[in-house]
């Protein structure tokens, strides 16, 4: 018991700052609440890194300390601090800032627990606590667009997660257990088997706004405050593609779950692009982006079993993809949120531009970026796992992507009709972050994947 | 002992970083930076030049970990068949700078991209590392696309944007081939020595990564059919975009044929030789029909670029072909020389014409006439550039592509049709200089002024340069020969 605690205490740590911020906001002081937030979780980040190279299990084998786990936690709090910093811009002055930052605490705790599962009931919790403290999130604001998207969130949230449990009582049907890890037995059903996957995909797509099950992201994107949009768009996300890589993992390979899940990567992938293409609202644009970046993962998550090379692609991109995409939101929390607020940006800000530039860039894929390292990986994963077919759909959809993002590019060197203002402190310091991170892990790729490579088999 | 590769490599991103940090440069100071870097870039390369080469395999190899969980590795080097192109590009470089110095319309933004360019290509061309070559490869598109979309003339964006697709959409094959090339080495490493060395594919997937780098190089050499960006892209860039396209980028793909789908997949590629032959003779042919049929001077020269490089591409086919070791060496010394000589003489034909076009503001060739009364300097440097053009002897082209045809005669006779270019690249060029530079001169054109020192700087070099590979090629050749005589397959 002790030992299984002390190795959660990133998480209880991410827990406690929660309840903290809490506390603080109770007393009425939000520059408290978020002080207390930013430090809490970089002391739980810095409390992970001596567990970087563990693999093993806690409490019975339903909660995972491995590779997944440990990187969603390097990965996903200091990209919920981000988060937080742009949302002090969002949320300042107004009634309960405090409950902001405690509440995206909660959301992050779930999606670790998400990234972390080893059980079904931990997927379920997973998804409860991240859905609950976002939806409330969305609704912040109190007007009209974002209540409307809370609620569209939340009904998506609520049958999605009823079908995920659903097919879980198949699972447990089939193995006797709600371990993940007893789907392995060569005698489960596997007709129930494919069903409680197929619910499963539904629970966690949703979370991850995989096309079919997307039609929430770009509407709470939208009318949400932006920094919860660029929090929405990368930890949740995250969370729920690192616990589906855990469930994939445990599921018999003849059990054709790898069709399944190329295919939505195929379906998420062009869809998102295509729908990107016409979109004016950057929010929405980039909603519909990021909606693609997730079929992006889905190449490294059928990969694992396979390749050894899934687990340290997908890993490695999620990180990349938590720098890019933070940074794109972080510009554009500085600029506007239309095509045209754009408009002769790069010149009258030439570095914010430069930024601009590279984050989108590092979208489509170009190098040196980390988005290039990250999509290098996960074809080279999909391929080493006999999906060249796979990989080839992913490369046409990168050109495709490359005509989506030069229509935020184009415009920004255009002659400028409006004077522009200078981003505002925290966008600005939140963009030099990850500009300075999108930079790094592309180059210094080695850092993200020694651990991992080592890790496995 | 400075590591001579690396530092030619990174100089000029050194000082694209350096005008980046600068508070405010003033117009002068931006372009005496661009033409320093430059310099000192041309100066190490020179450096390179002398150290040479040894024979088989690379040398002046410098190595850096970099990413060993995959093997991938910093490592650079040359051989006969880079190092000629690594001059070529700092030359071109220098000359790009000295000519743009004029330019006054956000010259910090373009002197950074071109010297960021100037790394890209450098780093092509030495990159010993599959990811590295694919990292600069890539890189240069960016760059390029920005100063087309930036500094292009009136219809830039669309050209910029199909430029940066097309190629796009042409190099990610070559991401696959890589991929492949890693997935089946033996020892997984993205060392371009260990595949040359020991091809790691072979069969059906040797063929299929050979498809995916064709596909790749045909889009950047241009070959027909995948050839429409390029006079798009021309005609809407910069004149020392174009000059940097034509004379550096197009080498790209070249390059690549040579260095990757020739030497690491060298029986797919003997086998599929006949098709790539053919390919070569289409693009040669075609390339030379266009430009006949061009009135505008710079499609002109553009379409002369699709012909030159058709004759490379017949020349590496030709290669891929023959199992004569010698005849192999004498088709590559002629490929491998082609493109150096096609990167002096086009990229002074841009030049040319883009003082024209600075001068005149039209490029239509029927709009001109007696230019070579008017402008005598101008004109007769431009005789000079379309003679070496056309192949004539004593100038850069002929001792390149005499070596071509050689090869060709000797292992695919059938091929030397491709001849048939020379004589209408030749009609070509003497229509446009009778339209053009002969005749009575105009009156509107009276007052256009002759080469400034700025221009005569610029286009010197490539002239003296064109003169001196014509007359004496084996300065040149015999570098590149001491690599394809010892070339295996």
């Amino acid at each position: 018991m002790g030992r299984d605690l002390a190795l959660l205490i990133p998480e209880i740590v991410v827990l406690l700052t929660a309840v903290g911020a809490l506390v603080a906001e109770m007393l009425r002081r939000p520059r408290i609440a978020l002080a207390v937030a930013v430090i809490g979780l970089l002391a739980a980040t810095g409390l992970t890194l001596r567990l970087v190279g563990a693999d093993t299990t806690v409490f019975g084998g339903s909660f995972r300390i491995d590779e997944l786990s440990v990187w969603a936690k390097l990965i996903l709090l200091p990209a919920t601090v981000l988060s937080m910093l742009l949302a002090r811009v969002d949320v300042r002055g107004t009634a309960r800032e405090g409950t902001v930052y405690s509440l995206l605490c909660f959301a992050t705790f779930g999606a670790l627990v998400l990234a972390g599962a080893g059980d079904s009931m931990f997927l379920v919790l997973g998804t409860l606590l991240t859905g609950l403290a976002t939806f409330a999130l969305v609704a912040y604001p109190d007007t009209d667009p974002a209540t409307e998207a809370a609620m569209k969130y939340f009904v998506f949230g609520s049958v999605t997660g009823a079908i995920m449990i659903f097919g879980l009582s198949y699972w447990f049907a089939a193995g006797g257990s709600t371990l993940l890890a007893d789907l392995r037995v060569p005698d489960a059903m596997p007709m129930a088997v494919i069903i409680g996957l197929v619910a499963v995909v539904i629970g966690l797509g949703y979370k991850a706004s995989l096309v079919p099950f997307h039609f929430w992201a770009p509407d709470a994107y939208e009318g949400g405050p932006l920094s919860i949009a660029a929090y929405l768009s990368v930890v949740p996300k995250i969370g729920a593609l690192f616990a589906l890589a855990q469930v994939v993992r445990d599921l018999p390979p003849e059990s054709g779950w790898t069709a399944i899940i190329a295919g939505l990567a195929v379906l998420t992938m062009t869809y998102g692009y295509l729908a990107a293409l016409v979109q004016d609202n950057v929010i929405r644009l980039l909603a519909y982006s990021s909606i693609a970046q997730s079929g992006y993962f889905l190449l490294g998550i059928v990969a694992v079993g396979s390749s050894r090379l899934a687990l340290p692609a997908t890993i490695l991109f999620a990180a990349a993809y938590a720098a890019m995409n933070l940074g794109a939101f972080a510009v554009t929390a500085a600029t506007g949120r239309v095509l045209d607020a754009f408009r002769g940006v790069g010149r009258a800000r030439p570095l914010t531009g430069i930024a601009m530039v590279v984050f989108l860039l590092s979208l489509v894929g170009i190098p040196p970026l980390a988005g290039f390292v990250g999509k290098f990986m996960l074809f080279a994963a999909a391929i080493d796992a006999r999906f060249t077919w796979l990989a080839v759909v992913a490369i046409a959809n990168s050109v495709l992507s490359l005509a989506v993002y030069l229509r935020i590019v184009v415009p920004m060197y255009r002659p400028a009709e409006a004077s522009i203002a200078a981003p505002g402190a925290w966008p600005g310091v939140v963009a030099l972050i990850a500009f300075a991170a999108t930079l790094v892990i592309g180059l210094a790729a080695q850092f993200f994947l020694a651990g991992p490579m080592a890790w496995t088999p | 002992m400075l590591p001579l590769v690396s530092t030619t490599l990174f100089l000029p991103l050194a000082g694209a970083t350096l005008l980046l940090v600068l508070p405010r440069p003033s117009a002068r100071t931006v372009h005496g930076i661009g033409i320093a870097t430059a310099f000192l870039t041309l100066a190490f390369a020179v450096a390179m030049w002398l150290q040479g080469v040894s024979g088989a395999g690379f040398s002046q190899v410098e190595e850096l970990r970099w990413i060993p969980a995959i093997g991938a590795a910093y490592r650079v080097g040359v051989d006969g068949i880079s190092l000629p192109l690594v001059l070529l590009s700092a030359v071109l470089f220098m000359i790009a700078f000295i000519y743009s110095s004029s330019l006054r319309e956000r010259p910090r933004a373009f002197v950074a991209l071109v010297l960021l360019l100037e790394t890209a290509a450098i780093g092509t061309f030495t990159a010993l590392d599959g990811i590295l070559f694919y990292v600069f490869f890539e890189v240069s598109l960016v760059s390029m696309y920005f100063m087309i979309a930036g500094w292009g003339h009136e219809d830039r964006q669309p050209a910029a944007l199909m430029f940066f697709l097309y190629t796009l959409l042409g190099s990610l094959p070559l991401l696959l081939a890589i991929l492949g090339l890693y997935l089946g080495s033996p020892e997984p490493t993205f060392d371009m020595r260990a595949w040359i060395e020991n091809p790691p594919l072979e069969g059906a997937a040797a063929m299929w990564a050979l498809v995916a780098m064709l596909i790749t190089f045909a889009v950047k050499i241009p070959a027909v059919p995948l050839h429409t960006w390029l006079p798009a892209a021309h005609v809407q860039a910069p004149t020392v975009g174009s000059v940097i396209l034509a004379g550096i980028m197009l080498k790209f793909g070249t390059y690549g044929l040579v260095r990757f789908a020739l030497q690491m997949t060298p029986d797919a590629f003997r086998e599929a030789g006949m098709v790539v032959l053919v390919l070569g003779v289409v693009s040669a042919l075609y390339g030379a029909f266009a430009a006949l049929a061009q009135s505008d001077l710079k499609r002109l020269v553009a379409y002369t670029s699709i012909n030159h490089m058709g004759y490379v591409i017949v020349g590496v086919a030709v290669a891929a072909l023959t199992l004569d070791p010698s005849v192999r060496a004498v088709a590559l010394d002629g490929a491998v020389l082609q493109m150096f000589s096609h990167g002096l003489v086009t990229g002074a034909l841009f030049l040319l014409v883009g003082m024209i076009q600075d001068r005149a503001h039209t490029r239509e060739m029927g709009e001109f006439g007696g230019l070579l009364k008017t402008v005598p300097m101008l004109g007769w440097s431009f005789v000079l550039a379309a003679f070496a053009s056309l192949g004539l002897p004593g100038l850069a082209h002929f001792p390149a592509e005499f070596q071509i045809f050689l090869a060709t005669l000797s292992a695919a006779p059938v091929a030397v049709v491709v001849i048939l270019g020379i004589a209408i690249i030749a009609g070509t060029f003497l229509k446009a200089l009778r339209e053009a530079f002969l005749g009575e001169p105009r009156q509107r054109w009276q007052a256009m002024p002759d080469l400034s020192v700025r221009e005569w700087l610029a286009i010197g070099p490539l002239l003296v340069l064109t003169v001196a590979i014509g007359v004496a090629p084996s300065w040149v050749l015999d570098i590149i020969h001491l690599t394809t005589s010892t070339l295996v397959l």
